[in-house]
C-alpha cells in the first residue's frame, strides 16, 4: 500500500492541515464507497481528487462539504473537529457539477446569498458582490436570472457564489464537466489563476487525468475507495507505481518478466534494464512498464546499445498529426503502443519488424 | 392518390378535434343559454324565449346563494388542509428513501381507486358509529380526505424536477434547514402546490356524491342542484353556474397570460 | 484579495464529539420523513383506513334501525343482496364498462390531435379539453337533459335515421345514462392519454417510417403500444368513478334501470338498511380493487400516484 501522507503539507510547519481526513470510511447498504481513507491536504494548494465514476471521490468530497456523513473516522478543518457538523455549521463552500443555481433568484441574490444568511449589512454586500462579479467577469449580469445565462456564466456565477464567502477551502465537485472543450480549457486556467489569487485551498474533484495534470498541484488517484497514488503530476505520471494508475494517467504499455539484480527477462528472453532506484526487495516476477511517448522504433538490427528494446512488428500505423501512433505485437503476444513525434518522414509500415527502444530511465515498475 | 389520401387524413384528425371539442362544449352552451331562458313553469327543458330577468334576480332565490357561500366556505378550508398536509407527505416521499415508501403509495392511490359512493358511505357508517352529527364539519373532513391523494400527486409531479443540489447548495451558503425551506424549497414548489390547492378547491366545490352522504343538513351548491332537480332547477342556477364558469376561466387564462409575460421577460 | 473576519462561521469546538455528532445527525435525518408522513398519514388512517374496515364490520351486522344492530358474521347480508340486487350490478359495469369504451374510442384521437397536430397550441387545447368541467357536474347532466329531451334536435335526428322507433326516447333508457356517463368522464380518459402520447419522441414514428412502415403500421407497432401507459391510467380513472356513480342514472335513467350506485345510496340514507348498504359497498369496493390492483402492479404504483 503506498503512502499517502501528502509530504508537502507535513514540511514542519505548526500550522494545522486544511484538511484532515482520518481513517474515514462510508458505506451505501453493501457497497463500500469510501475505504478507510486518511488524508491530509495543505494550506493554498490546488488538489485534486482524481478517478473512475465509482471510485469515492465525489463521496469524499461531500464528507468534507458535510453532505454526507462517514460511517467511522474523523474530519478535521484547519484543526477543528467538523464530523456531524451540518454544511451551513462547516468554513467550507462548494461548487456543486450543475452549479445548483437558484432560478427564482437573480445573478446578484445567487451571489449574495451567503451574506445575507450571516446577515452582512447591505451596503457591503452590494460592494462584496460587485467585486466578485468583477473578478469572474460578469460585470452587468447581476440582475440577469440563471435561466439566461449560458453554461460557462452560470459556472462562474457558481464560484462567485462560493469564494465570496471567503471560505477557507475550497470544494469543486467536477465543475467543469458540462462545459465544451475549448471553455473547459479555458476555465482550467481561469480557476488556477483565482487559486492563486485567492491563496485558499482548493479540493477539486474530476475524472479527467489531463485536467487534474493541468491544474493540480497534488493529485489523489482513488480507485474502488482508496487511494491508490499520491502525488505531484509529474511524480506520479512517470512513476505510477500501480497498472491501475499507469492505465489511468495516460496509456502504458506493460510488461512481465523475471528480475535478477536490475535486470529483467521477458517472455522472449530478451532483457531489460532497470534504473538502480527501482532495484529493491527479492527478486522474483516483476510487471515493468513505459509510456508510449518514451518509446522510438528502429530498424532490428539498429537498435542502440545501452538501450531497453523488444522485437515486435506492426500491426496498425495512425496518422494523428502530431504524431504517429503505432500498435506493435511482441513476440510473445503482448500489445504496444508507440507514439512518435512526426520529426521527419520515417515510418515503417505494417507487417515490418521493428524494434521498440527506450532509454533505462525510462522504465517504471507497477505492483 | 396517396398524396390525396394523405391531406385527408391530415385534415380528417384535425377536424374531428373539432368536432370533439365542440361535442365537450354543447351542454356547456346549453347551460348558459338556458340562463337568459324565459321558461314558464318551475322546469327549465325547452326553450320558451329570451330574457335577462333571471340574471337580474339572481339572488332572490333561497337557499341558493347560502348554498353556494357553504360550498365555497368548504372548498377552501378543505383544500387548504389537504394542501398542506398532501405537500408535506409529497416531500417525503420524493426527498427521501424510507421503509414504508411503496406501501404509503398505495395507500395514497387507494382513494382515488374507490368509487365515490363507497367513500362517502364508509366515512357516514364511521361518523354513525361514533355518533357525530354531520354536517358542515364532515363535509369538510371527507373532502380533505378525498383530496390528499390529489395534491400529493399534482406537487410530487412538481417535485420531480427539482435539482436536489439547491437545498444543498443553500445549505452550503449557511443557510439551515428551516431557512433553506422558506428561502429556497418553497418558493420553488410554489406553482406545483398552488396548483395543488386550486385542484382541490374545484373538486371539492364540484363534488356532489361525497358531499351527499355526509352533509346531514348542511346543503352545499350540488346538492341544492341535487333537490331542486326533482322540483324543477331554478334558472338563478344556470345563472350561478355560468358566472362560476366565467370567472374561472378568466383566472385560469389570466394565470396562463401571467405566466407568459414572465417568461418572456427572462 | 484580503481575507476579512466578518467571513465564515468558526466552527464548534471539538468538544461537540465526533461520534455523538454523526449519530445524532443522522437518525435526526432518519426521522424526518416519518415527521413529514404523520399528519396526512393519520388523516388517511383515520378517515380512509379505518372506516373501510369499520363498513366491512357494518356489512356482517344484523339489525334495523330501530332495534339497533349486532355484530352477528351474518354473512347471508351479501348473499341477500346479491340476490336483490345482482342485476345492479351487472347493470352498473354494463354501463360503466360500455361508457369506459366509448370514452376511449373518443377521448384517444382527440388526445392524439392534440399531441400531434397541436403544435403551439397545445396547452390552450388541453385548457379546452378541461373547461367544460368547471361547470357543476349536476348543471352538466342536467343539461343532457335538454339536448336529449324527446322534443330536442338529437331526438329528431335520430328518429328520421331510423335508430330510434317513431315515438322512442333517448331519456328515461339506458343509453342516456351511458351517454351522460361518457361526456362527464371523457376528461379523465383523454388527458393521460395526452400525456403518454406527447411522451412519445416524434423521431420514433420517422425510424419505423424509414424502416417501410406506413402511417397506419406505424401507428399499430409504435404509437398504440407506448400510449399503453395513458390507456390503462385514462381507463381506470374513468371506469372507477363510473361504476359507482348514479347521479347521471338518476337524472337521465328510469327508476327500472337503476345502478348500484342507486341502491346504496338509497340505502343508507333512504331505506335505512345499513348493512345490505355496506356489503354492496364493499363488494363494489371490492369488485373494483380486483380490476385495478393487477393493473397496478403492472405499471407500477410510483408511476400511478406520480
Amino acid at each position: 500500500m503506498p503512502e499517502v501522507r501528502d509530504r508537502d503539507a507535513a514540511g514542519g510547519s505548526e500550522e494545522p492541515l486544511a484538511v484532515a481526513l482520518s481513517g474515514v470510511t462510508k458505506r451505501f447498504g453493501d457497497v463500500v464507497a469510501v475505504d478507510n481513507i486518511t488524508l491530509e491536504i495543505g494550506e493554498n494548494r490546488f488538489y485534486a481528487l482524481l478517478g473512475p465514476s465509482g471510485c469515492g471521490k465525489t463521496t469524499t468530497l461531500r464528507m468534507i462539504g458535510g453532505f454526507e456523513d462517514p460511517d467511522s473516522g474523523s474530519i478535521r478543518l484547519h484543526g477543528e473537529d467538523v464530523t456531524g457538523l451540518k454544511p451551513y455549521q462547516r468554513p467550507v463552500n462548494t461548487v456543486f457539477q450543475s452549479y445548483a443555481l437558484f432560478p427564482h433568484l437573480d445573478i446578484f441574490e445567487n451571489v449574495a446569498f451567503g451574506l445575507r444568511r450571516k446577515k452582512v449589512p447591505g451596503a457591503e454586500v452590494t460592494q462584496r458582490v460587485g467585486e466578485m462579479l468583477d473578478l469572474v467577469q460578469l460585470v452587468g449580469m447581476d440582475k440577469r436570472k440563471p435561466g439566461q445565462l449560458s453554461g460557462g456564466q452560470r459556472q462562474r456565477v457558481a464560484l462567485a457564489r462560493a469564494l465570496i464567502n471567503h471560505p477557507r477551502v475550497l470544494l469543486l465537485d467536477e465543475p467543469l464537466g458540462a462545459l465544451d472543450l475549448k471553455l473547459r480549457k479555458e476555465m482550467q486556467i481561469e480557476l488556477k489563476r483565482i487559486q492563486n489569487e485567492v491563496g485558499i485551498t482548493f479540493v477539486h474533484v474530476t475524472h479527467d487525468q489531463e485536467e487534474a495534470m493541468t491544474m493540480a498541484d497534488t493529485i489523489a488517484v482513488m480507485n474502488e475507495g482508496r487511494i491508490e497514488r499520491l502525488g505531484g503530476p509529474t511524480e506520479i505520471y512517470e512513476d505510477p507505481r500501480s497498472a491501475f494508475v499507469a492505465g489511468f494517467l495516460g496509456a502504458s504499455n506493460l510488461m512481465k518478466g523475471d528480475r535478477k539484480g536490475t535486470a529483467v527477462t521477458l517472455r522472449d528472453s530478451s532483457t531489460i534494464a532497470l534504473p538502480e532506484g527501482l532495484a529493491f526487495g527479492p527478486d522474483g516476477p516483476i510487471q515493468l512498464g513505459v509510456r508510449p511517448e518514451k518509446m522510438s522504433l528502429v530498424a532490428t538490427e539498429a537498435a542502440p546499445v545501452g538501450a531497453n528494446s523488444i522485437l515486435a512488428s506492426v500491426v496498425d500505423v495512425s496518422f494523428i498529426g502530431v504524431s504517429t501512433h503505432y500498435l506493435l505485437r511482441t513476440s510473445w503476444g503482448t500489445e504496444v503502443v508507440v507514439v512518435v513525434q512526426n520529426l521527419d518522414d520515417e515510418r515503417h509500415a505494417a507487417g515490418s519488424s521493428v524494434a521498440a527502444t527506450w532509454l533505462p530511465q525510462h522504465t517504471f515498475v507497477v505492483s | 392518390m396517396n398524396r390525396f389520401l394523405d391531406m385527408v387524413r391530415r385534415h380528417a384528425i384535425t377536424v374531428y378535434m373539432v368536432l370533439a371539442l365542440a361535442y365537450l362544449f354543447v351542454p356547456v352552451v346549453v347551460v348558459m343559454l338556458f340562463s337568459f331562458n324565459d321558461n314558464r313553469g318551475r322546469f327549465n327543458f325547452t326553450w320558451q324565449g329570451f330574457t335577462l330577468k333571471h340574471w337580474a334576480n339572481a339572488f332572490d332565490v333561497p337557499n341558493l346563494f347560502d348554498s353556494l357561500v357553504k360550498s365555497f366556505q368548504i372548498a377552501f378550508l378543505s383544500a387548504l388542509v389537504a394542501t398542506i398536509l398532501g405537500t408535506l407527505i409529497a416531500l417525503s416521499l420524493v426527498r427521501y428513501r424510507f421503509k414504508g415508501r411503496s406501501t404509503t403509495n398505495f395507500l395514497l392511490f387507494l382513494p382515488m381507486a374507490t368509487p365515490e359512493v363507497v367513500l362517502g358511505s364508509s366515512l357516514l357508517a364511521l361518523f354513525l358509529t361514533l355518533s357525530i352529527p354531520t354536517g358542515f364539519a364532515t363535509i369538510v373532513v371527507a373532502h380533505i380526505l378525498f383530496n390528499i391523494s390529489y395534491v400529493v400527486v399534482t406537487v410530487k409531479a412538481r417535485l420531480s424536477g427539482f435539482d436536489r443540489h439547491l437545498e444543498e447548495a443553500a445549505m452550503d451558503l449557511y443557510a439551515n434547514e428551516w431557512t433553506t425551506f422558506i428561502k429556497v424549497t418553497l418558493p420553488m414548489i410554489l406553482p406545483g402546490v398552488f396548483a395543488a390547492f386550486m385542484l382541490g378547491f374545484a373538486l371539492s366545490f364540484d363534488d356532489f356524491i361525497i358531499t351527499n352522504f355526509n352533509s346531514g343538513g348542511t346543503v352545499t351548491f350540488p346538492l341544492y342542484i341535487w333537490g331542486a332537480a326533482r322540483v324543477g332547477v331554478p334558472p338563478q342556477v344556470n345563472v350561478f353556474g355560468t358566472a362560476i364558469f366565467v370567472i374561472t376561466v378568466s383566472i385560469m387564462l389570466l394565470t396562463v397570460a401571467v405566466q407568459r409575460r414572465s417568461e418572456a421577460r427572462v | 484579495m484580503t481575507k476579512d473576519a466578518a467571513g465564515p462561521p468558526t466552527a464548534t469546538p471539538p468538544g461537540a464529539g465526533q461520534a455523538a455528532g454523526a449519530a445524532s445527525s443522522k437518525s435526526k435525518r432518519k426521522r424526518v420523513p416519518y415527521l413529514l408522513l404523520l399528519p396526512g398519514g393519520i388523516w388517511l388512517i383515520l378517515f380512509y383506513v379505518i372506516p373501510m374496515i369499520q363498513l366491512a364490520g357494518v356489512s356482517l351486522q344484523e339489525g334495523s334501525f330501530q332495534t339497533g344492530y349486532e355484530f352477528t358474521w351474518a354473512w347471508q347480508n351479501y348473499t341477500s343482496a346479491f340476490t336483490a340486487f345482482g342485476e345492479h350490478f351487472v347493470r352498473s359495469i354494463l354501463y360503466a364498462g360500455t361508457a369506459t369504451l366509448l370514452a376511449l374510442l373518443i377521448g384517444y384521437p382527440l388526445a392524439y390531435a392534440i399531441a400531434f397536430r397541436g403544435g403551439r397550441y397545445r396547452n390552450l387545447l388541453l385548457i379546452l379539453v378541461l373547461m367544460p368541467f368547471l361547470t357543476p357536474f349536476l348543471l352538466r347532466t342536467l343539461a343532457w337533459k335538454v339536448i336529449l329531451a324527446d322534443s330536442g334536435w338529437v331526438v329528431g335526428v335520430l328518429q328520421s335515421i331510423g335508430i330510434i322507433a317513431e315515438n322512442g326516447r333517448l331519456l328515461a333508457t339506458g343509453w342516456a345514462v351511458v351517454a351522460g356517463i361518457t361526456y362527464n368522464f371523457l376528461a379523465f380518459m383523454t388527458l393521460p392519454i395526452y400525456v403518454s402520447l406527447e411522451k412519445i419522441d416524434p423521431s420514433l414514428i420517422e425510424a419505423a417510417q424509414d424502416l417501410y412502415s406506413n402511417p397506419r403500421t406505424a401507428f399499430r407497432k409504435v404509437t398504440l403500444p407506448l400510449s399503453r401507459a395513458g390507456i390503462v391510467a385514462g381507463t381506470l380513472l374513468t371506469l372507477i368513478p363510473a361504476s359507482g356513480d348514479f347521479v347521471n342514472a338518476q337524472l337521465l335513467g328510469n327508476p327500472q334501470q337503476l345502478m348500484i350506485g342507486n341502491v346504496i345510496d338509497s340505502r343508507f340514507l333512504r331505506i335505512v338498511d345499513y348493512p345490505t348498504a355496506a356489503a354492496l359497498s364493499f363488494t363494489l369496493m371490492v369488485a373494483i380493487l380486483l380490476i385495478v390492483i393487477p393493473y397496478v402492479r403492472a405499471v407500477g404504483t410510483e408511476d400511478l400516484v406520480a
